[in-house]
């Protein structure tokens, strides 16, 4: 088997809201391997953002342990979460979540300015090509289509160089050709070795990944591979 | 990209509210930066006004307030007078150097008040060796004659060797010289020999004061002692003038403090409001931000920066604000002080300048440490807490 790069024990996340106490976890175990395509997929309410919150450093599990390339995430302090954050992940949210007086060169340099590596001009170019924006790289999200704004909040999230994408709902907002273009992006991404984690209620796209896994409840429900599906996007 | 263009740019966001923002510094520190540069500027005038008088001591006749020194500096008229025998006694006293009594007057003329001071002219050259004219002085035997103040006669349109009609009963007056502008109240009188003054007015034997000087100035407070032993006399020092006018005026700056206390804490409220209100609409920006590598150092850097953008340009604002109406702030500020010297009195000095620009940074922590650390101390779920399912 491949080296693990997530490794989930137990995983269990509980919010106070008043005196009621809301399970969105309940001990979750799992494991990633480096390079895999993962897709979690559940009804709402099912703990599937807050699986991924956790598996990207921006909440901390009320009980289990996380180890995130072999480093242990749980007890962890906020500093050192943002040095793991920088060091490991990229996020791409539904809403994208663009700068609107930004450019898209702008908004994919972001990272670079918070993880003081200013000099870095050659990558965002790189990062720039890899998602088709080239012709695009001088114009503010307000000109950009849905697609094109997702391209950019994709290519936000690997200018740092991250191990693992984290991705909710990155199609959530989209039709479903742009959709497929996006997945064809994150299949080109996972092919040069890049380890994916999608959120998604697609399920047709979840199907394109290596291994779906389904949460109810806050618990995995199902884990299934997806050997045997079709991995060719349907055009 | 750095962090000031990243701040620039999110102000530039909110076009609108930021300018009034700016606003509001603006106006608080042109209203700080105009009292200070009025209150250094009023001290150096005042006193600068007392020393052109070129005189120590005013005699006044008994019963009059330190304000009636004050008033007669600036061309005041007291109903109260000294006797020609108050001024040759006052001459007899050692270690005066000169004793000059001067006749006030004060006519209208088109419903505008004009000052007239009889004086003896010799003496008034001792005193103020600056004077320079155009045209000529007149000797104290001459009739009928009389020099003005530069203002007065660009006021008047009146050249040298011009003839006016001049006091109740309208005498054609000669005017003989027109005094240089000295850029005091000097430059709005009418300078008249002391006998026809008295003549002309129907004040026969009547001084308003005797401006003294004496030859050693630490010996001020013993000739200020036997000059009060004369009966009709009251003394006042210049340096009681100036503390008399400074009290006055302190109450007016309570008043000046206050209303600025009021702007500033006014403006500091507003530039809260604002930021807290921004970081509030911003709050899932923020924690995008940090699922993206931003510590909550770099968040709570951000919104300062912004705050001392806000800040600084408001405060630069405010002082070409505050220097750009200078005359118009300097007359509503005389308007409501009691005493006021002539010429202007809004010193700026690049040590006010420079305070005021710290003061504004200082607004600018002061305001925006809390929505910084408020902001940074934001887990990045509770900042986008909203995508929680």
């Amino acid at each position: 088997m491949k080296e693990e790069i997530i490794l989930a024990k137990g995983l269990t996340k509980i919010y106070h809201r008043g005196s009621e106490e809301i399970h969105a976890l309940k001990e979750v175990s799992f494991a990633v391997a480096k390079g895999e395509f993962v897709a979690i997929v559940g009804p709402s309410g099912s703990g599937k953002t807050t699986l991924l919150n956790l598996l990207g450093c921006l909440d901390t599990p009320s009980q289990g342990s996380l180890r995130l390339d072999g480093t242990e995430v749980s007890g962890l302090k906020e500093k050192d979460l943002v040095k793991l954050r920088r060091k490991n992940i990229g996020f791409v949210f539904q809403q994208f979540y663009l700068l609107p007086t930004l450019t898209v060169r702008e908004n994919i340099e972001l990272p670079l300015l918070f993880n003081k590596r200013n000099s870095y001009q050659s990558k965002i170019d790189e990062v720039i090509e890899l998602v088709g924006l080239s012709a695009r790289a001088g114009h503010l999200p307000s000109q950009l289509s849905g697609g094109e704004m997702q391209r950019v909040a994709i290519g936000r999230a690997l200018v740092n160089e991250p191990k693992i994408i984290l991705a909710d709902e990155p199609t959530g907002n989209l039709d479903s050709a742009t959709s497929l273009k996006i997945f064809d992006l994150f299949q080109n991404l996972n092919s040069q070795g890049l380890t994916l984690i999608i959120v998604t209620h697609n399920v047709e796209i979840a199907k394109l990944a290596h291994r779906v896994i389904h949460l109810r409840d806050g618990e995995i429900a199902q884990e299934a591979s997806s050997v045997g599906l079709s991995r060719k996007i349907r055009r | 990209m750095n962090f000031v263009t990243l701040a620039i740019k999110n102000l530039l966001r909110r076009r609108g509210r930021t300018i009034l923002t700016v606003l509001g510094v603006a106006i608080a520190i042109a209203v700080l930066f105009s009292l200070l540069s009025f209150n250094s500027g009023y001290e150096k005038q005042l006193s600068g006004e007392l020393d052109s008088l070129g005189i120590h001591i005013l005699a006044v006749p008994k019963g009059c307030p330190y304000e009636a020194a004050s008033l007669i500096i600036h061309g005041g008229v007291i109903p109260k007078y000294l006797s020609n025998s108050d001024v040759e006694e006052a001459k007899k006293i050692a270690g005066i150097e000169i004793a000059t009594p001067m006749l006030l007057h004060q006519f209208y003329k088109d419903e505008k008040p004009h000052i007239v001071y009889g004086i003896n002219v010799d003496d008034m050259l001792r005193l103020k060796s600056w004077w320079k004219v155009e045209g000529r002085y007149f000797s104290q035997v001459e009739d009928n004659v009389m020099v003005v103040g530069r203002s007065l006669a660009d006021k008047e349109k009146l050249d040298v060797g011009d003839v006016v009609p001049f006091g109740p009963d309208k005498i054609p007056f000669t005017i003989v010289g027109i005094l240089e502008r000295t850029g005091t109240q000097d430059d709005e009188f009418h300078f008249l020999p002391l006998q026809v003054a008295q003549r002309v007015f129907d004040k026969p034997d009547q001084v308003t004061t005797i401006a003294i000087r004496v030859s050693d100035i630490s010996r001020i407070s013993e000739i200020s002692s036997q000059l009060e032993e004369i009966p009709d006399i009251q003394v006042v020092t210049m340096t009681q003038v100036m503390g008399t006018i400074m009290n006055l005026v302190g109450s007016a700056r309570t008043l000046l403090m206050s209303v600025i206390a009021v702007a500033i804490i006014i403006s500091a409220v507003g530039i809260m409001n604002t930021l807290l209100m921004s970081v509030n609409e911003r709050t899932r920006e923020f924690g995008m931000m940090k699922a993206i590598g931003a510590s909550g150092t770099d968040i709570g850097k951000l919104i300062l920066i912004e705050t001392l953008f806000i800040t600084i340009i408001g405060g630069i604002i405010g002082l070409l604000l505050s220097t750009l109406g200078s005359t118009l702030i300097e007359g509503f500020v005389k308007g409501i002080i009691p005493y006021s010297p002539a010429g202007k009195l809004m010193a700026p000095e690049p040590g006010l300048i420079g305070l005021c620009l710290l003061f504004s940074v200082i607004i600018g922590f002061v305001c925006g440490i809390y929505p910084a650390v408020k902001s940074s101390r934001l887990t990045p779920m509770e900042a986008i807490r909203s995508n929680l399912e």
